[in-house]
């Protein structure tokens, strides 16, 4: 390698490495790239120095060119920063500048928040809204008050704990309603024998409410209250319930007997019946042959309210099994009642309504009795009886 | 007038102290001889940088002879300089790591060594080691054409030795060590780098962004540029030094000596002022 080469390599090496040095610096101070100035005024800069970054969002976007003494007293210091052109676009007129610290004893910085959409762009050279730096030492100033008052209320709480103690310590020896009645064993005791005392009543409440009911009964014979009964036809709405299904079992009966409600039952609105004879046949079937079970099935015209017709069909039903049961010799369990309420149709008697015994042959499954609580017949209910109804008719 | 001038110079006794021990007999007269010789030095590298300075901005320019000391200066000092370079910067590396990690500013670390490498240790150690290299060479290269009387040949010829030899010299000293000092900068922080990088994960371009960040021109170029005057010491001390010997071979190696000692001395007080000169002039 010759001389001169040798020598321009060098020279050539090191002038590389010195321009890559001053462009890295330059890229720095913002020397190679299009700025613009800002200026933001502060009553404390605390500590910031020329040079130092502005960082806008966070990101490095230029430096500050001077920080310069106000005149007079009273007036404020002067930071002129330069800020690269690309933050032109988000700095506005409502953009606030803030000298803040990386970390806690970091370089100080200038922060410049972002402005609103709506504002307008700031000029070279304008002056932005400005907020007090964060001074380490108010910091201590506020931390220590802070620390006062948490003190003041760790007093409070122990001075509450005292008289929690106190107040514990007095309930343990006694003293005061609660301490009495933590501690007073006589109060115990005289619970102890009220709720005995109590029991003994609800006893005695009770054989009292069964004599109530046998008072009831007697006054249900009395003679200004019987005829209500005897009008009524049955004495006891809770046998009405007694022995009815809910539906009519499916399968073809074995007999049928029909008859008019109108030739059984004294009144429209009545269960008491009239004419017992004209049951005669039935109870005679029933009696003289083998059967499975047998229902007595009653409903009623159109006329009327429907919830007090159904109570009146089931009424009926359990009337006229009572005096089959009374006065025919079979297995009473055998006899289940059926109360449809209105029925349209079928029926013989628009107005008052049919009665039909329909015995099932040995062997049918006795259907499931209605539930007590069951008031208003399903739509199932409503529906099988007619058919049952129109078969009982083509029999005869 | 350069001809007078010149045995002039030659003719001053060199100022060193154990040359006037050998006459004097008294303590009062020794101290005096001390005081005067040293002025006396001065006096005469005062004439002789002004001899210097006019031949040197006089043509005819030797633009020969200033490549092969641009060479010499330059290019040849490159590996040692590179070589002192990474060495300081794997010691500052290791150094600054240390100490910052102890007060919990380990962030500071790219900042740290860029700054220590570049504004003080960089320079310092160029011109130290180039000094060594370069002072002693054309301190012993002079001492001896002065010896042998090629000196005289030279003006003899009607050369003027002041702007052959001197001024070529030092105008390369001059010119070179800024530039070697960018070597050796450059050396000093890859390495400081790398020193880093084996230790904890840390990209180069990382190292540089963050060492650099917060970095002016007036903190960095004046730093680098004061070495054209510690050029200016080495090339000018070396060169009186070596033109001013006397006697054989024993004046060849004192001019070495003194070369490098007087050199390194000046460069260090030089130093001195120059920071301070930095520090008020670009802020």
């Amino acid at each position: 390698m010759s001389r001169i080469a040798r020598l321009g390599a060098f020279i050539f090496v090191t002038l590389a490495l010195l321009a890559a040095g001053v462009f890295e610096i330059g890229s720095k101070e913002y020397l190679f790239r299009s700025t613009y100035q800002l200026k933001a005024q502060f009553d404390n800069v605390a500590g910031l120095a020329e040079g130092a970054d502005v960082q806008v969002g966070g990101v490095h976007s230029g430096m500050v060119r001077s920080i310069e003494l106000p005149h007079k007293p009273g007036d404020k210091v002067t930071v002129v920063m330069d800020l690269n052109h690309s933050t032109h676009e988000i700095i506005k007129q409502d953009s606030v500048a803030s000298i803040e610290t990386e970390g806690v004893l970091g370089n100080q910085f200038v922060a410049i928040s972002f402005g609103s959409a709506g504002q307008a762009e700031v000029k070279d050279g304008e002056t932005l809204e400005s907020a007090p730096p964060l001074v380490l030492s108010d910091l201590f100033k506020k931390t220590s008050g802070i620390l006062d008052s948490s003190q003041k209320a760790i007093d409070n709480a122990t001075l509450a704990t005292a008289h929690l103690n106190s107040v514990s310590a007095k309930i343990d020896s006694g003293q005061g309603t609660v301490g009495e009645l933590v501690n007073d064993k006589q109060l115990y005791t005289n619970l102890e024998q009220t709720t005995a005392t109590m029991h003994d009543t609800m006893l005695q409440a009770q054989t009292g409410v069964t004599d109530f009911q046998e008072n009831m009964e007697a006054l249900k014979h009395n003679f200004f209250l019987s005829g209500y009964f005897k009008k009524r036809g049955y004495e006891d709405s809770s046998d009405l319930v007694a022995d009815r299904i809910a539906a009519l079992p499916p399968g073809t009966p074995l007999k049928v007997f029909t008859y008019r409600t109108r030739e059984l039952f004294e009144a429209r609105d009545s269960a008491k019946i009239k004419n017992q004879k004209s049951l005669k046949a039935g109870g005679d079937f029933l009696a003289q042959n083998q059967f499975g079970f047998a229902v007595v099935v009653v409903s009623t015209g159109m006329d009327g309210d429907t919830q007090k017709d159904l109570v009146l069909t089931e009424a009926r039903a359990m009337v006229i099994r009572e005096y089959l049961v009374e006065n025919f010799g079979f297995d009473d369990s055998q006899l289940k009642t059926l109360g449809m309420g209105k029925q349209t149709g079928a029926n013989q008697d628009a107005d008052w309504g049919s009665i039909q015994i329909l015995i099932y042959p040995t062997g049918s499954v006795i259907p499931a009795d209605k539930p007590a609580s069951v008031v208003t017949s399903s739509a199932a209910g409503v529906e099988t009886p007619v058919q049952v109804t129109a078969a009982a008719h083509q029999k005869q | 007038m350069s001809d007078r001038g010149f045995t002039g110079v030659v003719d001053v006794k060199p100022s060193l102290p154990m040359r006037q021990d050998v006459s004097a007999p008294t303590v009062v007269s020794t101290a005096t001889g001390l005081v005067s010789g040293f002025f006396e030095w001065f006096g005469n590298l005062g004439i002789f940088s002004w001899r210097v300075l006019t031949a040197a901005f006089t043509p005819p320019y030797e633009w020969r002879e200033l490549i092969r000391q641009l060479d010499e200066v330059g290019s040849k000092s490159m590996p040692l300089v590179l070589l002192a370079g990474a060495a300081i910067g794997v010691v500052i590396s290791l150094e600054a790591r240390y100490s910052l990690s102890r007060f919990g500013a380990k962030s500071m670390f790219p900042a740290t060594l860029v700054y220590s490498v570049i504004q003080v240790m960089g320079p310092i150690i160029t011109g130290l080691v180039v000094c060594g290299r370069v002072g002693a060479g054309i301190g012993a290269e002079l001492a001896s054409m002065k010896v042998s009387e090629q000196i005289d040949a030279i003006e003899a010829s009607a050369i003027n030795p002041f702007r052959l030899l001197a001024a070529t010299r030092i105008v390369a000293c001059i010119l070179m060590l800024p530039l070697l000092t960018v070597a050796a900068d450059a050396s000093g922080l890859f390495t400081g780098w790398f020193a880093q990088a084996l230790v904890e994960p840390l990209s180069f371009h990382q190292f540089i962004s963050a060492g650099f960040s917060g970095a002016t021109f007036s903190a960095f170029l004046p730093q680098t540029f004061k070495t054209a005057v510690y050029g200016l010491i080495i090339g000018l001390i070396a060169c009186f030094q070596g033109m001013n010997t006397r006697g054989g071979a024993e004046g060849v190696g004192r001019a070495a000596t003194n070369s490098v000692v007087l050199g390194s001395l000046f460069l260090i007080l030089a130093d001195v002022v120059l920071v301070k000169f930095i520090l008020v002039f670009f802020p």
